[in-house]
């Protein structure tokens, strides 16, 4: 199947007056339509910024994209004007985020939010009584209770819960074909997080949307995507089915991600720690960026290494793996 | 249950209520008896707005009770003044969420750890130096880092200096208040670690352990105490809460954590809508509103019994003697 997105080769740096910085450095990522992907990283990973620089949201100054190419269902996407890349998103292409109570005005009514999203994201084409009905039924479709009282509700009579799911309502009126989700559960408590992951897993099955759904949390991931890409430093170290990455992660990084992750129901005596801090990245590694804290790195790990498959639908960034899959195999 | 008499921090009864402008009352925490004995470590887990963090803070005296009494060894901590407070001061310490926000940012890590010593004991000059640079050394921050300012600090390293600080002053209560929720999985690792080594080190302190992740409660507490809208809902055993839990409160918060193992999981009770605020505590039990067991008559109208489980688990419900595990 050709990818829905298909990022090659993304590089974009920040010009600081410290130098420059590799935020992202020659990423390549395919996301198949009706797929959903975790991409996982801690802070200062890159993980936001690369989906945000695909969709041109990151402001150009500072940032500059060095190389690479982005295209959506084969339509690429640097370089387009703003006005073309607005038509894209928000009817192509949707996010939603960490806390939705930024992402709604305060002063207007949830209802006519949502109608002046659906309009605007038709180009105008639908009026505003089509519109509210859509919004309805999209409010019905993310089981917010009451759609017609919280039509008329503002924000900050809504909990953070509700918020999300209008957010999600509005994210999704479009009918877009893929989701970006940039930890959007972060902000919610247990229980409440439980409920807008069920919706999404609900959501992505029903309508064959495609996702990324961006968290530092592997439990997170584990509850909604079927496939994961651990980033590090700006790379794609390790991208895999979700049960390759739970049960055999080969990348040292993702190892030991995993390894030091408390588990509710199972009694864990000693966590392991990833020694060390992150890369410098104005002044990046030529090798592997992960190699200074990595307790098996060698000579090789000097050189840069490419992403190569180790398994079906498992590629890895590690010298460890040479040997397992022939050159050319790394973009299956 | 211990008896007062030989707990490091005994909660009876403790109220803390707020009351608004409009007249309101928030009643953040509503009746909550607690007991830790020395050396152990409890967790007191609950969502925004149970009134976990309240519970600490008064414990501590930073927030004044309603009602109630707090007792932390001999001391009578609701009523201290003078000398006993400055001994409390001493005694019972507390670190916070976010390490940044809690450390001043014009003051070296050396003086801020050694701010505590120099109001409270007579340590000074060299002696002084040395104390600090021995605490701070045992929490992994080796003496390059003393001359340095908060901001030139990974927020790892900086929740370890508001650990060596709170250690410095050698206290038997630790309160900790979400200390590793702003940090990454693998800095977060490290500080559990450091947290778990000094119950072999410091077998004597006792750890107040206050979070919302369960996978962290489990990893590093004894006991815990589950909260919902200001009281107690369920306590006992870390192991047989989280194998066994009798209130459908805890159930449901279990089988909400992400699991990080691929699969969905089958045994999940889903909870709908949102916690009630707590200026209007729903009547009988508070958790009615949202419980899948509760039964119209009696839940609505009659708050729940504590029902005990044996070996000090205990549960706020009417039907926890009838909960099994599946």
């Amino acid at each position: 199947m050709a990818p829905l997105l298909d990022i090659r080769d993304l590089s974009l740096v920040f010009d600081t007056f410290d130098g420059t910085y590799h935020a992202i450095d020659k990423v390549s990522l395919q996301l198949k339509p009706g797929e959903a992907l975790g991409l996982v990283g801690e802070t200062g990973c890159g993980k936001s910024v690369l989906t945000r620089a695909a969709f041109g949201l990151v402001p150009v100054p500072p940032a500059r994209i060095t190389s690479g190419s982005v295209r959506l269902d084969g339509r690429e996407l640097l370089g387009l004007s703003d006005r073309a890349l607005r038509g894209i998103r928000g009817s192509e292409v949707a996010m939603i985020f960490q806390d939705p109570m930024t992402y709604l005005n305060p002063v207007f009514r949830v209802g006519t939010q949502l109608v002046d999203a659906i309009r605007a994201q038709s180009g105008g084409r639908i009026g505003k009584a089509e519109a509210k009905s859509i919004a309805l039924d999209m409010l019905d479709k993310v089981h917010l209770p009451n759609p017609d009282r919280q039509f008329r509700a503002y924000p900050h009579e809504l909990s953070g819960g509700m918020r999300q799911r209008v957010l999600i309502a509005m994210a999704l009126a479009a009918k877009p074909k893929l989701l970006i989700a940039d930890e959007p559960t972060t902000a919610l408590d247990v229980t409440i997080q439980a409920q807008i992951l069920d919706l999404m897993a609900e959501l992505v099955e029903d309508l064959g949307l495609a996702m990324i759904m961006i968290s530092h949390d592997l439990g997170v991931v584990a509850q909604v995507c079927s496939r994961v890409a651990v980033m590090y430093a700006g790379k794609i170290v390790e991208d895999a089915p979700i049960g390759r990455i739970f049960d055999a992660p080969a990348h040292p990084y993702t190892q030991g991600l995993l390894a030091a992750l408390p588990h509710p129901f199972k009694p864990v005596d000693r966590l392991a720690s990833i020694p060390g801090t992150l890369p410098d990245l104005l002044h990046p590694p030529a090798g592997c960026r992960f190699a200074g804290r990595c307790a098996q790195a060698h000579a090789a790990c000097a050189a840069p290494v490419p992403l190569r498959a180790v398994g079906p639908q498992h590629r890895v960034a590690c010298t460890l793996y040479e040997d397992a899959a022939p050159e050319g195999a790394a973009h299956v | 249950m211990s008896e007062t008499s030989d707990a490091m921090l005994a909660i009876r009864d403790l109220k803390v209520h707020f009351p608004l402008a409009n007249g309101q009352v928030v009643r953040a925490v509503d009746g909550v008896s607690l007991t830790l004995r020395p050396g152990e470590t409890v967790g007191l887990v609950g969502e925004s707005g149970s009134g976990k963090t309240t519970v600490g803070k008064t414990a501590l005296r930073l927030v004044p009770a309603t009602d109630g009494e707090i007792r932390i060894g001999e001391l009578d901590v609701l009523n201290a003044s003078g000398r006993d407070l400055r001994r409390l001061r001493r005694k019972a310490q507390i670190i916070f969420q976010d390490p940044h926000s809690s450390l001043n940012p014009r003051m070296t890590i050396r003086r801020a750890v050694a701010e505590g010593l120099i109001l409270n004991t007579s340590l000074r000059g060299r002696a002084l130096r040395e104390k600090v640079s021995e605490t701070l050394i045992a929490m992994g921050l080796p003496p390059q880092f003393h001359d340095r300012f908060p901001h030139e600090l990974s927020g790892g390293q900086k929740q370890r200096v508001c650990i060596a600080r709170a250690l410095v002053l050698d206290p038997d209560l630790l309160v900790l208040d979400e200390p590793t929720s702003a940090l990454d999985v693998s800095v977060q690792a490290q500080i559990l670690g450091v947290l778990k080594d000094l119950r072999a080190e410091r077998p004597s302190l006792t750890q107040l352990f206050i979070s919302h992740n369960l996978a962290v409660i489990r990893f590093l507490c004894q006991r815990v105490a589950v909260m919902y809208l200001g009281k107690i809902v369920e306590e006992g055993p870390v192991e047989q809460v989280f194998s066994d839990p009798r209130h459908p409160y805890t159930r449901a918060l279990l089988s909400a954590v992400p699991v990080p193992e691929a699969g969905r999981r089958p045994d999940r009770t889903r909870l709908t809508g949102d916690i009630p605020s707590p200026t209007a505590v729903p009547k009988g039990c508070a958790f009615h509103t949202r419980c899948p067991v509760a039964r119209k008559g009696l839940c609505d109208t009659t708050p729940p019994p504590r029902v005990a489980a044996g070996g000090g688990h205990a549960a706020l419900c009417h039907f926890a003697g009838e909960m099994q595990t599946t």
